[in-house]
């Protein structure tokens, strides 16, 4: 029933209000801040970066910072914007879940006349949407940095940038669900599946260093992450990640049907 | 003839190779208040899990009204409610809240009775749950568990944590649902309580159900512990000669003896010395237990 599944989600959210504020407002204002900045520091930015060598430009994707966009996107969302939002998203469908089972909630909610799918269905659905609103903070938050200190960040650009992290994001969600199949305690969900987020971002860092090791990027989703504040919105990449996060989700359903239910 | 609310056959849980619980089987009527009895770790929290489907059992069967406990799962809790053991909800939701979110997902209109309910407990249901005493969020657990007007209640240690007026009304609370025609299971450890409001009771010692028994007839297997002060000199021969009692022992006007069976005969027997106090002590849960056995043997 549509109608169980959207009171799980709006109580899951009512339940990490905070979390909104407390993750889109440090990531906000710590890109306003970077926005902010760029008009000064253009010029020795450019320079010093000038003289960095090529393959650690394209690893870290400051191949060119001409702009306040692809500053932005070397300084945030190119490392700290995907790994924090991928770490939240872990932790918030964790706390719908493993969490819940550890605090007694889990009972409680399966003594209704719910199924453990619908209630990982809330949770992927509840962690979405977590996501989009601390990403839309975020771009808020930055466009005002821009607007105050006249840095004349694209709009458009700047939304697609922001936009572009949440697919990556969700997918660390659906990795989530398929933690708590296997456990549910927070601590080792959190901890397996902030690994797995790590290491993806560093064996797409090898590869993108050493050619000879370009096959490492296959096995992580920052392959697929690009820069769509330069280039837009890549819609295979979106979707097909997005894709690939639903089915991660629907797998550690099923599994978690499938398993005792006991922190 | 009516279907069993509850009916396990043969109910095993395993965790690897340590046992949870082995070969359980047992029934309870419609309408009955059935008693699970054990020590803690004993395996009743265990079979309870099992019958909610929140374990799935290595072996043997469970149904609910009829259903089957794992296929039919989310059916059959549509007709229950269930307090679990060691109630949780997290930190931040009041008891409001909670009520207000099983509501939905149980396709309830309003709290129901709820707020009686609370009225009834003096349960607080706007603070958040994190900022409760642990009796006072087991108040709350008690009105997620009956708000809904259930076919089936399952209590899992209830009154843990309640303070003694409380623990009263929930009894009541119970007797209330037996007359209106409700099925109670009550896991418990507490023989008192399980006395107070059970047809019938099931034991549980290390995962095996080791009996299922009428209330009056554990009772009777029982062994009460009875201290007389009597003014005067009494030899309390007549006692002696009584079944059931035993362990006589009479020494500067104080006798002390265990009693088994009938209090009744006890009475009168004592009726004839002057009697200036007396206290008989209900049997822990290992003296039930211990005395089943002699039972048994004998």
């Amino acid at each position: 029933m549509a109608g169980q599944v959207a009171a799980l989600v709006s109580s899951h959210l009512r339940d990490r209000r905070r979390s909104l504020l407390a993750w889109g407002l440090p990531l906000g204002l710590m890109s306003a801040f970077i926005v902010a900045i760029f008009p000064s520091v253009e010029d020795s930015i450019s320079k010093v970066v000038g003289k960095y060598p090529a393959g650690l430009k394209e690893a870290f994707g400051i191949g060119r910072l001409s702009n306040v966009e692809q500053y932005l996107h070397a300084e945030m969302l190119s490392l700290i914007v995907p790994l924090a939002l991928g770490y939240l998203a872990v932790r918030a469908v964790g706390s719908g879940l493993a969490g819940a089972a550890e605090s007694g909630r889990l009972d409680v909610l399966l003594s209704a006349p719910v199924s453990r799918r619908r209630l990982c269905a809330a949770g992927f659905l509840a962690t979405a949407i977590e996501l989009a609103v601390v990403l839309a903070i975020s771009y808020l938050l930055t466009m005002l940095g821009s607007v105050l200190a006249g840095a004349g960040l694209a709009a458009g650009p700047a939304a697609a940038g922001f936009a572009g992290v949440w697919p990556l994001a969700l997918l660390f969600a659906g990795l989530g669900i398929v933690a708590c199949a296997w456990s549910l305690r927070t601590s080792v969900v959190t901890g397996a599946v902030a690994g797995v987020l790590v290491g993806m971002y560093v064996a797409d860092l090898i590869g993108k260093l050493d050619p000879g090791f370009d096959w490492l990027r296959y096995a992580s989703v920052f392959k697929y992450y690009g820069n769509a504040i330069e280039n837009g919105i890549e819609p295979v990449a979106f979707l097909g990640v997005t894709a690939a996060a639903i089915v991660c989700a629907a797998l550690g359903a099923w599994l978690f049907e499938r398993r005792d239910l006991s922190a | 003839m009516s279907v069993a609310a509850i009916e396990a056959e043969g109910l095993t849980k395993f965790y690897g190779r340590r046992r949870g619980i082995e070969d359980v089987t047992f029934a309870v009527a419609p309408g009955e208040v059935f008693g699970f009895l054990g020590p803690n770790g004993a395996g009743k929290t265990t079979t309870i899990r099992a019958l909610l489907d929140l374990h799935h059992p290595t072996g043997g069967s469970a149904r609910l009204f009829g259903r089957d406990s794992r296929r039919d799962s989310v059916a059959i809790r549509a007709r229950l409610g269930n307090l679990p053991g060691d109630f949780g909800f997290g930190r931040q939701a009041s008891g409001r809240e909670a009520l207000r979110l099983l509501a939905r997902l149980r396709g309830v209109d309003g709290l129901g009775r709820a707020e009686a309910l609370a009225e009834r407990f003096d349960a607080d249901l706007e603070r958040p749950l994190g900022q409760l005493s642990r009796g006072n969020r087991q108040k709350i657990g008690l009105i997620l568990a009956t708000f809904h007007e259930p076919d089936l209640l399952i209590f899992d240690e209830p009154t843990s944590g309640l303070d003694p007026l409380m623990q009263e009304e929930f009894l009541t609370l119970v007797d209330e649902e037996r007359e209106r025609g409700r099925t109670v299971f009550v896991s418990s450890h507490d023989l008192d309580e399980v006395q107070r409001i059970c047809d019938r009771v099931g034991m549980v010692r290390e995962g095996r159900l080791i009996a299922v028994e009428r209330m009056v007839d554990l009772l009777g297997k029982a062994r009460r512990k009875v201290s007389v002060r009597l003014s005067g000199p009494s030899s309390l021969e007549d006692l002696r000669k009584l079944p059931g009692v035993t362990e006589l022992a009479l020494a500067d006007g104080h006798a002390s003896f265990e009693v088994a069976g009938d209090f009744d005969r006890v009475l009168k027997a004592l009726a004839a010395h002057h009697v200036t106090d007396i206290e008989a002590v209900h049997p822990s849960l290992e003296e039930v237990f211990l005395g089943y056995y002699r039972e048994e043997g004998e």
